[in-house]
């Protein structure tokens, strides 16, 4: 019972991380159908920028962490900005390219620029404490960084569920989704509140960033591992769909990790894939996706 | 486009009304187009000219996530060509080394065994590292009937098979037999060890090996799971391990990853002893770890500092100088293999005909090679035998281990 246990603690943890990661490509391609492919690098960027802060400007740690958060927003916002923003009227296709070239341009940037080697700058700066492990009822061990990493991803999946649906931007944002010529109709300015998607979507990959790079190490392509399980993730909950796309990191989560546990360690990373595939193929909208009318 | 005859295109054309503006801009596109081709041509005619120096190629993987090891590979056959060209070179010409990179991938390795096959002045190659790369390399050279010295490979099929794969380490059938004789004969606290292993060629054959051996000297294999390189979160095989419960645990994989595997264990609050084969012997791994990496051995091809070694010595402080930081067992075996390559030019000829019958001809102590590393000689395959050491990580360093084994 403890060993389940503790494989479910070890899935919630790789869950939340994925869920972090898998709103951003959800909620980008709520508003611009687009699958924003450069989204797992912002989220590598996010644990670069902290190393960055740490190493050269010598920021304490709680600020570095901010002032990553901050810069992948802006980045995101850049991003829409210079590639996916000129294209909006342009067919799909043409995004979607833009947006892989994006990936591969930000994965080779980072390489240049600190290396192929994976870095331990942000594992060793989290404080000892951190590292320290606890043991909760029912058996289960886990660090507390582990810990705060569950209850964190909670607390952010929450707060992003009241924005959505409490806040003006987050209303303005389900308007951009559902329709977004009769959005600016009703005077929004749909390509704020798209600005506004990113931004916030790449707040969050950059804080799964930073969790990932304190918990394991960082290196250039972090973000093609994490994003594409992320991706999967997104769209077994339903693309577009920011609760499925939460419910979806964990549900990946668990299962790459129950499979790891109890299936084969081997098939580890197929096993999440294979369980995408089977959630697609009886329910090819995802688990919280509603099947649509096609889009022109 | 309709396709146009000589006689409508625009230049002749131009020509004909004797246009002046329209001739001297086809003109113009024309002499740019003749000056690229000149300039390509005196580039690769420069090439031809540099006949005079002697090209070796060293694969390896400079970058990526085993740099480490690439790094000091790279430096030991630097050190080993910079000593060479500064007693006059071989038979008065310089050696020039060509470093390829592959990554550590099996795909890339290919790609660059493909580069360096076919430049015919590349007399020979010291490479690769992994051993899914000098599989992959092997055919490859085989068909080109180039030398491949591996200073880096263990997998037991890595010389299986082709008279040009040849390598001056240990195989991993050895190293795993090795490895369980020395838990068994050592560490006699451990009556129970798991596996982890990573799951390319390296990861598995080691493992096969460790676990037949492990399975005869009498050890109960409690578990036995598989990582994926490009993963970096084990806490769901190392939960798995935990409720196992073993004495020890195996680590067949590479240190960046068993860096990790070691860190993500103690906080799972993993208390048993480790160990660790060649793949996981680089400095970087003390880096990776931290603190968890103490008490972890390793079996190695080689240790630096051991009695009775002056040349390693002497060696160990030149390249201390030159680079400013202590070499590895890598940058040993490279330098020694570099040594090879350059004793079969001297003493066969300049081709890579030679080289290869040179090493094919070390076939008995008598004849082997001594280097560094000791005395390298090969068998029918092109494996060799040398012994195994073991190091041990105390308080954040690598020493020899109290108990060395060799039978």
């Amino acid at each position: 019972m403890t060993l389940f246990l503790e494989q479910i603690v070890n899935g919630l943890v790789l869950g939340g991380i994925y869920a972090l990661i898998a709103v951003g490509y959800t909620m980008v391609y709520g508003v611009i159908q687009l699958i924003n492919f450069a989204h797992g690098e912002i989220f590598m960027f996010g644990a670069y920028f902290a190393f960055l802060c740490l190493a050269v400007l010598k920021f304490p740690l709680w600020l570095a962490v901010l002032a990553s958060i901050l810069l992948c927003a802006l980045m995101g916002v850049v991003i829409d900005l210079i590639a996916y923003r000129p294209l909006r009227n342009a067919p799909r296709l043409s995004a979607l390219i833009t947006a892989i070239g994006i990936s591969l341009i930000l994965q080779n940037l980072a390489r240049m620029i600190w290396g192929a080697e994976p870095r331990r700058d942000l594992a060793n700066a989290k404080s000892a404490f951190l590292s320290q492990t606890v043991i909760i009822p029912g058996g289960a061990q886990l660090s507390y960084l582990d810990l705060s990493i569950i209850i964190l991803a909670i607390l952010l999946m929450v707060g992003l569920n009241r924005l959505i649906s409490l806040t003006r931007i987050g209303k303005a944002m389900r308007a951009c989704a559902q329709d977004k010529m009769a959005a600016s109709l009703m005077g929004i300015d749909t390509n704020r509140v798209i600005g506004a998607t990113f931004a916030i979507g790449s707040a969050l990959g950059a804080v799964a960033g930073i969790m990932v790079g304190m918990r394991e190490t960082i290196e250039p392509t972090m973000g093609y591992y994490k994003g594409v399980a992320a991706f999967a993730a997104a769209v077994l909950g339903g693309i577009g769909n920011i609760t499925g796309a939460m419910l979806g990191g964990v549900v990946l989560g668990i299962a790459e990790v129950l499979g790891a546990g109890y299936i084969s360690s081997g098939y580890r990373v197929a096993i999440s894939y294979i369980l995408m595939i089977l959630v697609i193929v009886f329910r090819p909208a995802g688990l919280l996706g509603r099947a649509s009318a096609k889009r022109a | 486009m309709k396709q146009q005859t000589l006689i409508e295109t625009a230049p002749y054309r131009a020509l004909c009304r004797l246009e002046i503006g329209h001739i001297c801009s086809a003109l113009r596109s024309s002499l740019v187009l003749l000056l690229i081709f000149s300039a390509a041509f005196l580039l690769t005619a420069q090439e031809a000219e540099a006949a005079k120096t002697i090209k070796v190629a060293v694969a390896g993987p400079f970058t990526g996530s085993v740099a480490a090891f690439g790094e000091m590979i790279k430096k030991g056959a630097q050190l080993r060509a910079k000593e060479i060209n500064g007693n006059g070179g071989i038979n008065s010409k310089e050696l020039e080394l060509i470093f390829e990179d592959d990554t550590g991938k099996d795909k890339e390795a290919s790609l660059v065994a493909t580069r360096i096959a076919s430049n015919k002045k590349i007399l020979a190659v010291v490479g690769h590292f992994n051993s899914s790369c000098s599989l992959a390399g092997k055919p490859i050279y085989k068909r080109n009937r180039i030398v491949e010295l591996s200073p880096g490979s263990t997998n037991v099929n890595v010389c299986k098979g082709s008279d040009y794969t040849f390598r001056n380490l240990y195989r991993d059938d050895f190293q795993g037999s090795f490895s369980a004789k020395y838990i068994k004969g050592v560490l006699t606290d451990v009556k129970t060890v798991a596996v982890f292993f990573d799951n390319d060629d390296y990861g598995r054959g080691l493992r096969d090996s460790f676990k037949q051996s492990a399975e005869k000297a009498g050890l109960a294999i409690v578990a036995d799971e598989a990582y994926d390189r490009d993963t970096t979160d084990y806490k769901a095989q190392l939960t798995k391990i935990k409720s196992a419960n073993p004495d020890l645990i195996f680590i067949a994989g590479l240190y960046s990853q068993a860096g990790l595997i070691l860190s993500q264990a103690r906080e799972s609050g993993i208390t048993a002893q480790f160990f660790g084969a060649d793949g996981v012997d680089s400095p970087k791994l003390l880096e990776i770890a931290g603190e968890a990496a103490n008490g972890i051995y390793i079996t190695t091809p080689f240790i630096f500092g051991l009695e009775g070694n002056e040349e390693a010595q002497r060696v160990a402080i030149a390249f201390e100088q030159e680079f400013g930081k202590a070499p590895d067992t890598w940058a040993a075996l490279t330098y020694d293999a570099v040594g090879m390559i350059v004793e079969a030019i001297e003493k066969r000829g300049e081709s890579r005909k030679a080289i290869r019958d040179h090493l094919g001809s070390l076939t008995s102590p008598e004849k082997g090679y001594q280097g560094i590393t000791g005395l390298t000689y090969f068998d029918e395959n092109g494996d060799c035998l040398k012994p195994a050491y073991v190091k041990q990580v105390v308080n954040g360093k690598f020493v020899a281990a109290k108990v060395q084994f060799l039978d």
